[in-house]
């Protein structure tokens, strides 16, 4: 029973895996990542780690939230409705993930492992919170204020303003060639205006020269076509 | 339920990721594939905790490192990709040729 | 109480819960509303009416999220109830961690919800599903204070111990911020009244807008059930659960589930909704220190 779980689990946790980078929607991805960490949990909990396994679900319920909301913040596609290219170095990479995997696997194929197993009826959850607030709360303190100082950085990282002025001042959209005009929307001269800054100008050129653009509808994504300076 | 069955398992999902974090052109994807990495070292750990240390709550620790260092990867990345994106307007790896501007 | 006893009270437990929270629900509206009562049927001519109908679809919709959204919103609400101790010694899912069990449960309803108003491909669901996570997440983040804070006295995480340790005084006045906090994670949960940012009135619906026929019943029946869950747990965290003089203990846990099904009913219905910002503002400032305060004082007791 406990193995029928447990290669259940198993290929169910791999599976998925495998499916993040091989779907369309970033939705499923990030979904699909999210059933890969409640496999494992679902592991460990038939190991009797019975706070990690669950902790496991939980903290990757919320962190794969999030994930998704930025997936679809930053992705060109984020439904996956028009298909595109998303991987580079293909190859190479499906070389390094399988060569990862045979030598791990052959690492710990030919390694004598020890075995003392968890003595049964152990009390597992009481021994962790004796360990966390006992011999090693030093290593758990500190994990604790790398997180406090993770969130500080991570506000100070991602504020728009700070010391020398606005993060995105004078901020250029990389070119579609190698050094060629910054792609997508037009930046204003005196800088600092972030967003859709081009778009109010466009509208003014349309109604004083009556020179409807077919293009020139607001495009406010990235990866749009170069627009002349006119 | 052996201690090699669960490693396996566990290298399988390190190559996975591994495999993600090199071939996925955004940065958020690559995330997902360090994610994936982590995921493989989580399992390994209580793995390693359940058939060789006799129960030692220390084996236990080390997976609450794991997900703590996995929160810290997260919350970093997600700064990082906000604070590139409003410089660079670039959410894809290949923009980042250069780090000077 | 065997094993195979525990399941069927569970699913018993269920199903009338959910039956009398359809027929409040209507109550309090036609109540409010100043209409007369309410059928005792009327929450099967209800689901009878959306499963006869047609079911529309949208354009390249995600199907597959869009039934495990439904289908997982209702799993989650009955593991909830499942952790929820009958008696002494006795729930469906007995293990240790009971409480941080229903942790994950909260943390995958916000996953959940926000799948289910990803997936019709529509603006308004969608735009549900981005406020529901915003808000959803604090929220949930002020029930795990709440819940350490009911777990302290009885030295364990397993909800079985926390209900024991009520024994001579209950949780709700040993406590007496955690229960409202928890009920205004409840009202979250299921997706009511001020926390009812996901299906609201205001965006037509907001992510059940585009469920039909079946669907809809499905999505109506998991907001239900997950009310009973939310309640059941919320009485055996904090009136006692089970224990009572005289009448059995299921029927002392009917009965407090019963009043807080009542009484999360009522606030939905009497309280207004705020706009996503200023509740952002409420939950972060104001009522997550009240809950860093109730851990607090139970830490505080816990050492005196």
């Amino acid at each position: 029973m406990t193995n029928l779980a447990f290669y259940t689990l198993s290929a169910l946790a791999i599976w998925s895996g495998w499916r993040v980078f091989r779907v369309d929607s970033m939705i499923r991805a990030t979904f699909a990542l999210m059933v890969s960490f409640i496999c494992v949990g679902g592991i460990a909990l038939l190991m009797s780690a019975d706070y990690i396994g669950i902790a496991t679900v939980f903290m990757m319920a919320v962190e794969m939230t999030v994930m998704g909301l930025f997936m679809v913040m930053f992705m060109m596609n984020p439904a996956g409705l028009n298909p595109m290219q998303m991987v580079h170095q293909h190859r190479f990479s499906i070389g390094a993930g399988i060569a990862a995997f045979i030598g791990l696997t052959v690492a710990v194929l030919a390694t004598n492992l020890p075995n003392n197993p968890l003595p049964a009826g152990r009390d597992t959850l009481h021994d962790l919170g004796v360990e966390l607030l006992g011999g090693s709360m030093l290593i758990f303190e500190t994990a604790g204020v790398t997180l406090l100082a993770t969130m500080v950085g991570a506000v100070v990282l991602s504020s728009r303003r700070g010391r020398f002025g606005d993060s995105d001042a004078g901020a250029v959209p990389p070119g579609l060639q190698p050094g060629g005009q910054p792609a997508g929307r037009k930046v204003e001269k005196s800088g600092g205006h972030g967003g859709h800054g081009g778009d109010g100008s466009h509208d003014m050129n349309m109604n004083m020269k009556g020179a409807p653009k077919s293009d020139d509808a607001p495009h406010k994504g990235h990866g749009k076509m170069p627009e002349e300076e006119s | 339920m052996t201690l090699t069955a669960s490693l396996v398992v566990a290298a399988a999902l390190f190559g996975i990721g591994l495999f993600g974090a090199l071939s996925q052109k955004s940065f958020v994807m690559l995330m997902m594939g360090l994610e994936l990495m982590l995921n493989g070292t989580l399992l390994a750990a209580v793995g390693f905790w359940a058939f060789t240390l006799e129960g030692a709550p220390k084996g236990q620790l080390l997976a609450i490192l794991v997900m703590a260092v996995m929160a810290v990867e997260l919350v970093i990345g997600f700064a990082l990709v906000v604070a590139v994106y409003r410089k660079r307007q670039a959410d894809v790896v290949e923009s980042l040729g250069t780090l000077k501007q | 109480m065997s094993f195979a006893l525990a399941l069927t009270t569970l699913i018993l437990f269920l199903a009338i819960g959910i039956w009398i929270a359809a027929i409040l629900d209507a109550l309090f509206y036609r109540r409010i509303s100043g209409q007369g009562g309410v059928s005792v049927l009327s929450p099967f001519y209800a689901a009878a009416a959306h499963l006869s109908r047609q079911r529309l679809t949208t354009e390249a919709p995600d199907r597959l999220n869009w039934y495990l959204a439904i289908a997982g919103y209702l799993a989650i609400a009955t593991i909830g109830l499942a952790v929820v101790p009958f008696g002494p010694e006795t729930a469906v899912i007995g293990i240790k961690t009971s409480v941080v069990l229903w942790g994950a449960c909260e943390s995958l309803v916000v996953v959940l919800v926000f799948l289910h108003g990803w997936s019709p491909n529509s603006p308004l669901a969608l735009i549900g599903a981005y406020r529901y996570v915003a808000i959803g997440l604090p929220i949930m983040l002020l029930s795990m204070f709440v819940l350490i804070a009911a777990a302290l006295p009885a030295r364990s995480l397993d909800l079985r111990d926390i209900v024991a340790s009520q024994e001579g005084l209950w949780n709700v006045i040993r406590q007496p911020l955690g229960l409202p906090l928890f009920l205004l994670l409840g009202l979250s949960l299921t997706l009511r009244g001020p926390f009812d940012y996901a299906d609201s009135a205001d965006l037509a619906g907001g992510t059940s807008v585009e469920d039909s026929g079946a669907n809809r019943a499905g999505w109506q029946v998991a907001r239900l059930a997950m009310l009973v869950g939310f309640s059941a747990i919320a009485a055996s965290t904090f009136l006692g659960g089970y224990l009572g003089p005289v009448l059995p203990g299921i029927v002392w846990l009917a009965i407090k589930t019963l009043i807080l099904m009542a009484v999360v009913i009522g606030l939905s219905h009497l309280l207004a909704r705020m706009p996503v910002a200023r509740m952002l503002g409420l939950i972060w400032k104001f009522l997550l220190p009240i809950a860093f305060a109730d851990l607090l004082l139970a830490g505080l007791v816990a050492l005196a």
